[in-house]
């Protein structure tokens, strides 16, 4: 599957490029390029052909088959609580890892508070 | 967990590192939980040194085996093992030399991308090549994991 979000980034930072500067170079605006690398906008193909070009790639495609989907997976995919998902999505991947180690941090306290609590051997 | 620390160490010293597993996910946009830091490492003499030194600090030892052990963190203990599960006063790491289904850090490097975090450049497993190896991987517990980050797809692609 494409993600032109992906692609754009991985190919601007490769190139050592910031956003306005790939910009310039495609004739475009660092906003555009900022929401297709935040997957708030869909490039087509000839866009995402040309923005890749102005970071000095190319873009190739592959024909693979369809992985049929596992019914595990699929009934699991019922529970996925996509208000969570969609948070996330709109958070920076910064944010997102801030808020892994806060609530890592914040469980190991609680861990400790009630190992703290708990009755010694006798 | 002192995530910042350990990316800004790894970041800082050019370690050849990806991030994976859980904590890939989460930058991905999963919600699940995730205690342990996994990493796919470049196995070259020089960036064995340089992953070496920049986690001496953070004293890494086994994860799980009794205090005392004869085990000395450096390139030579690297260079001798592949895959090592370890504590550090950072948090839970992982190191894998190989995944199943994915290979070592040379044949993971295309199917990654640089992110920034806390500041430093981060390299991470695609999404995409994320949902591949856990498919690969095919454990019980991988599988409510692949249906988060399926989710995550359909997300980003509407």
């Amino acid at each position: 599957m494409i993600d032109p979000a992906a692609l754009i980034r991985e190919a601007r930072t490769r190139a050592g490029l910031r956003q306005s500067e790939l910009a310039a170079r495609a004739g475009t605006s660092q906003s555009a390029i900022a929401r297709i690398e935040r997957a708030h906008a869909s490039p087509t193909v000839a866009t995402l052909e040309r923005l890749l070009a102005a970071a000095g790639c190319v873009l190739t495609v592959a024909l693979d088959p369809v992985v049929p989907p596992d019914p595990v997976v699929a009934a699991y995919k019922r529970d996925v609580d996509v208000s969570l998902i969609r948070a996330n999505l709109a958070r920076s991947v910064d944010e997102r890892l801030a808020v892994l180690e806060q609530g890592a941090n914040e469980l190991e306290a609680l861990a400790t508070a009630v190992r703290a609590r708990r009755p010694g051997p006798r | 967990m002192q995530l910042a620390r350990l990316l800004s160490a790894l970041a800082d010293a050019h370690v050849g590192v990806i991030l994976i597993g859980g904590v890939a996910a989460r930058a991905h946009g999963a919600s699940r939980f995730t205690q342990d830091i996994d990493f796919a490492y470049a196995r070259d003499d020089a960036n064995l040194d340089r992953l070496a030194t920049a986690l001496a600090p953070a004293a890494p030892y086994l994860r799980g085996a009794p205090p005392g052990l004869p085990f000395e963190w450096s390139a030579a203990t690297l260079r001798r093992g592949l895959n090592f599960t370890l504590t550090t006063a950072w948090g839970d790491v992982d190191l894998f030399g190989e995944i199943p289904g994915g290979g070592g850090y040379e044949e993971l490097l295309p199917h990654s991308e640089e992110v920034t975090a806390f500041g430093r450049p981060v390299r991470l497993l695609s999404l995409d090549w994320l949902i591949h190896v856990k498919r690969a991987a095919g454990r019980p517990k991988d599988l409510e994991v692949l249906a988060e980050l399926e989710v995550i797809r359909e997300e980003r692609h509407g």
